[in-house]
């Protein structure tokens, strides 16, 4: 049997061991002797433009998720539609959008071209698809405009509708 | 085609902005409007958040192509090129702060919706619990009513069995398991003589005459839990007996223990009267006509035997031996033909005379007759005559044997005595229109349980050759004759009070003809 003695009196304190020593020592040779030490990772140029991306993708998706949900609750009423159509365009801008940033890269300053000012900017020919798909991407207000007006029509809807709720 | 031109673009997109920012804050004041009016809405709150990132979007967006538009127009090209990083950030930043918004959204509507069925099901408990109560306050409404309807009731049909109580002409009666009389009705009181308030006083076995009348009572009620039609005798408050019918039964307490009875008692005392006088009025008409039927075989032999006798005393010297003994023979032959007389009388044979009369001459005829031998032995005689009586309609002279022989029982009664006190009465029964005459003794009375022979032809209670028992029945006869009837007390009730006195009384109560009693109630 084992008897656990908590009340014996405390030696004197040991000496640290070498291995304690090396331990405390080595972060003062670090401070005292530094080096290349990588601790913060650059962003390049291109890092801006991914993130851009990757955000359109993930407000897509969002979007995506928010259209089947509503299909999936059967929330009922007009309102609940317009905000689907809402979200089919806003992922259609995205598309639009996403495809307009990656085609700008395929566009070389000398592509464009402005004789006069800024407001008589042209896409210089030949016109390959890739050029006709960035001028059509920078018309993405042909998407968004409309899927706002139906995200306004949605919510006058419901509110519409919520007001006969009530009334009900 | 050498060129496509961007101006359409960048019209396209400078209107768009536009056109972005104000759709947006159209949705976004909507989305407000919808939180304002339904806070507790989730959805709402959802869309207010989505329109309010995405109306900072539309701004950011719409015034960064605006911003650039005018900057590279102006030809600030390298102006843009630093904000255009900015810008650039800024809609990233909120494009996916609105992707956060929408996705949050999904965790955010599982609450709501499970909030949702929190309140759902709170609300159908509500719902539920109103409905419960709206019945339970109706049924407390109907409650009061019913209760109210129910005393209503309850109060009636006690009210009724009160009455039923109360006015009960039999007795009614509760006892405890100790057979103390707990409540008994005043029919109950004045059958048995005691004061109404005496119930707590009352033992039921007191009130049984016979023990073994009790005991029977007791043990069937206790074996069979009723008793019908029980007949017993209870001794009233004085002494005396009643015979009654009683019909109980026992009650018993929740865990079946016997806790009391509950009864009916009813008087028979009057049906027994009846029953007798009927018994007696039947055995006085078959002896009537049996004497009837005796006395004519015996008449005629009694008449050739007299008639015969005489003839031949006639024979005879008066001093001889043979008329002597043919004397002897002519007057016990009398004697027989004097009772056979006696006996047609009493079975109402012999022919009568009818005429008005006047019950107080009789009366007074028949004092007048008796005085003297009255007066012999102290008898001292009170007239008590009811003044205007109205004449009845009967024989004279057989009414008048009536009352002697009346009379002269009372004498014979109070002879031994030495004094004594003889009432003659009369009065008028204006409701069964009768003239009552009254003989009363104070003489040594008649036992009860001979009373009910009295007037049966041949019983006496005088010593032998002192009368032939034929008195009383000769006036049964005469009575019955008349219409009326005779009634014999003994003892006598003391009107004044209450008391019974020693003695006996007859009353003669005979019918008046309703012109007659008419003019006297004039």
């Amino acid at each position: 049997m084992v008897i656990l003695q908590t009340d014996q009196p405390s030696g004197p304190s040991k000496p640290l061991g070498k291995g304690n020593t090396l331990l405390l020592l080595l972060p003062l040779a670090l401070l005292l002797a530094p080096d290349q030490a990588w601790a913060l990772q650059s962003h390049g140029e291109p890092e801006g433009i991914y993130v851009h991306q990757l955000a359109h993708i993930f407000y897509a998706a969002a979007l995506g998720y928010l259209f089947w949900d509503v299909g999936r609750n059967a929330f009922p009423g007009k309102g609940w539609r317009y905000l689907q159509l809402f979200c089919v365009l806003m992922i259609l801008w995205n598309v639009v959008a996403f495809s307009g940033h990656w085609l700008g890269f395929h566009i070389d300053n000398s592509d464009l071209l402005r004789p006069s000012g800024y407001f008589s900017s042209q896409i210089l020919g030949p016109i390959s698809g890739v050029k006709l798909t960035y001028f059509c991407a920078t018309l993405d207000h042909l998407l968004s405009v409309p899927a706002l007006f139906f995200l306004f029509l949605s919510l006058r809807t419901l509110y519409h509708s919520s007001d006969t709720a009530e009334k009900k | 085609m050498n060129s496509l031109p961007l101006a359409p673009a960048i019209v396209t997109d400078m209107v768009g902005s536009g056109f972005i920012i104000v759709f947006s804050f159209l949705s976004l004041r909507y989305a407000w409007l919808l939180t304002k009016k339904q806070p507790e809405n989730f959805l709402w709150g959802f869309l207010f958040y989505f329109c309010l990132t995405l109306a900072a979007f539309a701004i950011s967006r719409a015034m960064g192509h605006l911003l650039k538009h005018i900057l590279l127009f102006s030809g600030n090209q390298e102006l843009w090129q630093i904000f255009a990083p900015v810008s650039g950030g800024t809609n990233t930043l909120l494009m996916t702060s609105l992707a956060a918004v929408t996705l949050y959204y999904h965790k955010g509507i599982e609450g709501y919706q499970a909030i949702n069925r929190k309140a759902k099901s709170l609300k159908e408990a509500y719902d539920q619990l109103e409905v419960a109560a709206a019945q339970l306050q109706e049924m407390n409404l109907h409650l009061e009513e019913k209760v109210a309807e129910r005393t209503h009731e309850l109060s009636a049909s006690e009210k009724k069995f009160r009455n039923l109580f109360n006015n009960s002409k039999d007795m009614v009666y509760f006892s405890d398991p100790r057979n103390h009389l707990l409540t008994m009705n005043s029919a109950g009181f004045k059958m048995l003589g005691y004061p109404s308030d005496g119930a707590q006083a009352l033992d039921l076995a007191d009130i049984f005459k016979h023990e073994k009348d009790w005991d029977s009572y007791h043990e069937t009620l206790l074996s069979q839990g009723f008793i019908k039609d029980m007949e017993v005798e209870f001794a009233k408050a004085d002494g005396s007996t009643i015979s009654v019918l009683l019909s109980a039964t026992a009650v018993y307490d929740d865990k079946n223990q016997f806790s009391g009875c509950e009864g009916i008692v009813k008087d028979l005392t009057r049906f027994k009267t009846m029953m007798a006088q009927l018994f007696a009025s039947e055995k006085m008409a078959s002896v009537g006509q049996m004497a009837a039927g005796v006395a004519h075989e015996i008449n005629t032999p009694l008449g050739v035997i007299l008639g015969y006798s005489q003839l031949m005393m006639d024979d005879f010297p008066p001093e001889s031996e043979q008329a002597q003994n043919l004397a002897i023979i002519e007057r016990q032959t009398k004697a027989c033909r004097k009772i056979v007389a006696d006996l047609l009388k009493f079975s109402r044979q012999s022919e009568s005379a009818r005429e008005d009369i006047s019950i107080n001459e009789i009366l007074l005829d028949v004092i007048a007759l008796t005085q003297h031998s009255l007066n012999m032995d102290h008898i001292t005689v009170h007239q008590d005559f009811a003044q205007d009586l109205p004449p009845i309609v009967g024989d004279t002279e057989r009414l008048r044997q009536v009352f002697v022989n009346l009379v002269n029982n009372a004498h014979h009664a109070m002879e031994k005595q030495g004094a004594g006190e003889l009432t003659l009465i009369s009065r008028y029964d204006p409701g069964r229109h009768e003239v009552v005459a009254t003989v009363r003794d104070t003489g040594h009375g008649i036992p009860e349980n001979i009373q009910p022979r009295i007037f049966d032809p041949f019983f006496t209670t005088k010593s032998v050759g002192k009368g032939t028992g034929l008195g009383l029945s000769v006036s049964y006869g005469i009575i019955q004759d008349h219409g009326g009837r005779i009634e014999v007390e003994s003892p006598v009730a003391n009107s004044q009070f209450g008391e019974k006195i020693q003695g006996a009384a007859f009353h003669v109560k005979l019918p008046v003809t309703l012109v007659e009693a008419a003019s006297v109630s004039e």
